[in-house]
């Protein structure tokens, strides 16, 4: 086994090593974006329309710029007008010349202070002219709806047609054919910081940005494309950011009104969301109505499967066209069948535009299709664990779509839950009003998604003291890449982790990245730096050979010592720092640097969306045991079990805290998460409203990673970031099903809901 | 009308003049530059502005400045001593309590405070009592147990396989 003994050599990597950024977060010295400050920096505040569709027919800012301490007050005509969007163009920094939903941003302020700000905001007039709204996706289709975007018939942004083999025919095969129809619906990432930005504008045409964003370079090409700055021109950093989850990905115009109010001013401009601000304007995961239908044999292998979603687009589409693929196709990579069918519209409405979401668009997809299982499962009087391990791919599978999954533990995931829960006699010795559920889920390190490109590239320097520097362009937002990352070319150089740190992202410091999202950063980045931390290597061994009069493919790095491989420890040996300074200081000198890159082995998939999306995929299985209570309908997870695989497991600590915290917001979003909308507005935006899951609400968990290693992966790690989140409100809803006999087929799961099934079921059978 | 207060911060008096609505919250991160105390819903849900007043919680961005005159105000940044980390800010450390950091000033404070009043607190009062403090990113698990780290072995310890922590 050449990946176990790998493994039992490594000497950082799989070590819980205290993370990078851990004292400056504990004792307060780590600065956000809010705790940014310029000299002369103004307060920015946003201007946002009260109605869901209205024509703008004048806005008039001279009493707004006529207030004192006022310094520009900004709107669609002091930009470009240049459309800009993750996969389409159909959204402006500023509303230009038609509102879309309440919030969409018309104007901005930049004032001595907020108070000025905001009265500033009041003294704007907007002439409106109030259009018809559509809400619902479903109505927004039909022939006759409000059109939200004139160039979009039918409201419908994107949509997916694909039939892989003979539906029908395996329909006709099967045994059992069951189907659903499953609603998810807005949850927002609510991460305890804001979105921010603080813009500021140089007269020789520079224009820098500290925002809290996960993806910089992205941003950077976004903002620049859409107020018409060169890419070089614009420059993104990066401060310590308060959590992303997707919702950090610059796909709002928070940063875009700063950067317009900076430029306009000439002075530094802050703008922090308000809490309520970022549930009207951010972009909270996208809603889908899932109509699934699925076909078994009688020993409970799935022979086919056909869904059809609509998806809540929102106003514009941001991240939504590829969290629908997402929802779509990739979870016909978990489970072995090559009958399947897929229809996807992602349709306009007059709500929040909807955007990325830890697991994009695996939670709402797993959430109709592992209920759908379960119906099959029950139809047939199997156990649903049994269902799962017989379908569940292996490595060497090919999805319908072409994913190739090269290597993969899913089987064992699903042992491994089954072993944590006890589940034969958990089931075998179910309490009343309890249930068990259970779920799996499939998910990417990394897609290919943005042109033909999900690589990512890093430089590294070893000082002349033999400290090491990463720079990565990839960010940190509280998940632990920069930690990751240095463990990785530790591990590669033989060095201590303290003789490496990475410097804060930066997009005039490093190169190209695409920044966190995807699962990717310890697939693709840790593969990127790892290949840069090896060139750095080879100048180190190189010089090293040198002064030991050895060959370099003779000498090895171990503990910042370097010696010929297999002398005792005692024997002739240099250290790094002698051996970065020797290569400075001689004649011809040069300091020890280099980059390096990776991109994934995976294609960009075609316009029948055939195509392998990622270099390497992690699975994950999950299951609980709930009590309902039958009289208020209240669900308690009694237990929960996650096993996951995530390849080799660089962290322990940082990848436990993946799991934990995916957890935390799964139940979010199966249980206490959600607003009622009013108007298309949601209703009470505010942390009183809007429930956060609290320790209070955590269960016991049993969690546990797989034996797992992908060749592909830096020292065997794949992905993980997104797993837990994926499957979790299914199997609540499962085990929910099994409890009371109730299935609840729209989140969040309230204890009204349950309640309410409950009663209709008294009801039918009282008749 | 502004008007002259004193606010006792971390062991240093401040002078400063107050509009009588300022909030405790904006005074620190504004006035006196300790940006360690955090915004995050600005209606004392969440937690993040925590800091501790005479040595019991309060939620900074519901306190106005003025009514925390002459009384100890503690932030995290008062919180380590010569160097040292208090124990509360070590076991986060320690068991990696943490990810984006930006809640973690108000639940050390806020852990802080459990601890003062009851040094040896169970499981149990400690998740009554840190559910104050939401945290979007760890799952809470690891607060819990730094939390307990921080206290010290209990009197009475829980039973193997009770309570959230038992992972088995």
């Amino acid at each position: 086994m050449v990946a176990q003994t790998e493994r039992s050599q490594l000497q950082v990597v799989g070590q819980r090593v205290v993370r990078k950024d851990g004292l400056d977060k504990l004792t307060g010295e780590a600065l956000y974006v809010a705790d940014i400050n310029r000299p002369g920096m103004l307060a920015g505040r946003i201007l946002r329309s009260p109605y869901p569709h209205a024509r703008i027919r004048g806005i008039d800012t001279s009493r707004a710029r006529q207030l004192r301490g006022v310094y520009a007050v900004v709107t669609a005509d002091d930009t470009p007008k240049r459309g800009w969007g993750a996969f389409m163009p159909d959204q402006f920094p500023m509303a230009v010349g038609k509102v879309r939903y309440v919030g969409d941003e018309v104007a901005g302020v930049a004032a001595i202070d907020e108070e000025t700000a905001e009265a500033a905001l009041r003294l704007i007039e907007v002439d409106y002219e109030e259009l018809p709204a559509v809400f619902d996706p479903e109505e927004a289709m039909r022939p006759g709806a409000p059109l939200i975007h004139d160039d979009r018939p039918n409201n419908v942004a994107v949509t997916i047609d694909v039939e892989r083999g003979d539906v029908e025919a395996a329909f006709r095969r099967s045994d059992v054919v069951v189907e659903g129809v499953f609603n998810s619906h807005h949850q927002w990432h609510s991460s305890i910081e804001t979105l921010g930005s603080v813009a500021e504008w140089s007269p020789s045409g520079k224009l820098t940005v500290w925002m809290n964003t996960q993806t910089l370079f992205m941003a950077r090409y976004r903002i620049a494309g859409a107020l018409g700055l060169r890419d070089g021109d614009v420059r993104i950093i990066q401060p310590a950011v308060g959590g992303g989850f997707g919702g950090k990905s610059c796909d709002d115009n928070n940063a875009m009104v700063c950067a317009v109010l900076a430029m306009k001013s000439g002075r530094p401009v802050k703008i922090i969301n308000s809490r309520e601000e970022e549930f009207l304007a951010s972009r909270p995961r996208v809603p889908m109505k899932i109509y699934t239908k699925m076909g078994f044999r009688s020993d409970g292998a799935i022979l086919a499967k056909q869904i059809r979603v609509i998806a809540d687009n929102g106003a514009y589409s941001g991240k939504a066209p590829g969290i629908m693929g997402v929802a779509a196709l990739r979870h016909d990579t978990c489970y072995r069948y090559s009958d399947v069918k897929t229809q996807a519209y992602l349709v306009y409405t007059n709500k929040v535009p909807t955007g990325a979401f830890r697991g994009f668009g695996n939670p709402s997809a797993e959430w109709a299709i592992e209920q759908t299982i379960d119906l099959g499962a029950e139809k047939l009087g199997l156990d649903p664990l049994e269902v799962l391990r017989l379908n569940a791919v292996e490595a060497g599978y090919v999805s319908p779509h072409g994913n190739e999954v090269r290597q993969g533990e899913l089987k064992q995931c699903i042992d491994l839950v089954a072993e944590m829960m006890d589940w034969k006699r958990r089931r075998a010795e179910k309490k009343p009003n309890h249930g068990l559920g259970v779920g799996c889920t499939v998910h990417v390190s990394g897609k290919r998604h943005f042109g033909d490109y999900d690589g990512s590239s890093a430089t590294i320097k070893m000082n002349e003291d033999g400290k090491v520097m990463i720079w990565s362009g990839e960010g940190e937002c509280g998940q632990g890449p920069a930690t990751v990352m240095c463990q990785i070319v530790a591990e590669e150089l033989g060095v201590p982790i303290e003789d490496v740190e990475i410097a804060r992202a930066d997009t005039d410091q490093s190169t190209f990245c695409l920044g966190a999202f995807g699962s990717r950063l310890t697939y693709i980045a840790g593969n990127a730096v790892r290949n840069a931390a090896s060139e750095v290597k080879k100048q180190i061994l190189d010089m090293a050979a040198e002064l030991l009069e050895a060959n370099p493919a003779d000498l090895e790095c171990r503990n910042a010592r370097i010696q010929v491989r297999g002398t005792p420890e005692e024997g002739r040996s240099v250290t790094t720092r002698d051996v970065a300074r020797a290569c400075l200081y001689r004649r011809g000198g040069r300091p020890v640097i280099a980059s390096g890159s990776f991109d994934a082995d995976s294609v960009l998939q075609n316009d029948v969306r055939y195509g392998n999306e990622s270099g390497a995929f992690n699975f994950a299985c999950q299951a609980a045991e709930v009590e309902v209570d039958p009289e208020t309908g209240e669900v308690k997870i009694v237990q929960y079990a996650a096993a996951s695989d995530c390849g080799t497991v660089i962290n322990p600590v940082l990848a436990e805290g993946q799991v934990e915290g995916s957890i935390a917001q799964g139940i979010g979003y199966a249980l206490t998460e959600g607003l009622a909308f009013d108007n298309g507005s949601p209703v009470n935006p505010n942390f009183h409203e809007y429930k956060l899951p609290s320790m209070a609400d955590m269960p016991p968990l049993k969690a546990k990673f797989a034996d797992s290693w992908d060749p592909s992966g830096p020292f065997g790690a794949k992905g993980l970031g997104e797993l837990g989140m994926d499957p979790f409100a299914a199997v609540i809803a499962n085990a929910v099903y099994d409890a009371v006999g109730v299935r609840i087929t729209t989140l969040p799961i309230t204890p009204e809901k349950v309640l309410r099934a409950l009663e209709e079921r008294r009801g039918a059978e009282g008749r | 009308m502004k008007k002259p207060v004193t606010l006792l911060v971390n062991g240093r008096e401040h002078d400063l003049l107050l509009e009588p609505n300022r909030l405790l919250l904006d005074v620190l991160r504004e006035e006196l530059g300790l940006t360690g105390t955090k915004e995050g819903c600005s209606i004392g849900v969440c937690g993040a502005c925590s800091v501790l007043v005479d040595g019991k919680v309060v939620s900074a961005c519901l306190t106005f400045a003025i009514a925390v005159r002459d009384r100890e105000i503690t932030t995290l940044e008062g919180l380590s001593r010569d160097g040292a980390l208090d124990p509360v800010q070590q076991a986060f450390l320690e068991v990696g309590a943490y990810q984006c950091g930006f809640c973690t000033p108000g639940q050390i404070m806020a852990a802080r405070a459990l601890l003062n009043q009851n040094p040896h607190p169970t499981q149990q009062e400690v998740v009554d009592w840190m559910s104050g403090n939401l945290c979007r990113c760890t799952g809470y698990y690891k607060i819990l147990e730094a939390v307990l780290a921080a206290a010290g072995p209990h009197p009475d310890p829980l039973p193997e396989g009770e309570g959230i922590l038992a992972r088995g």
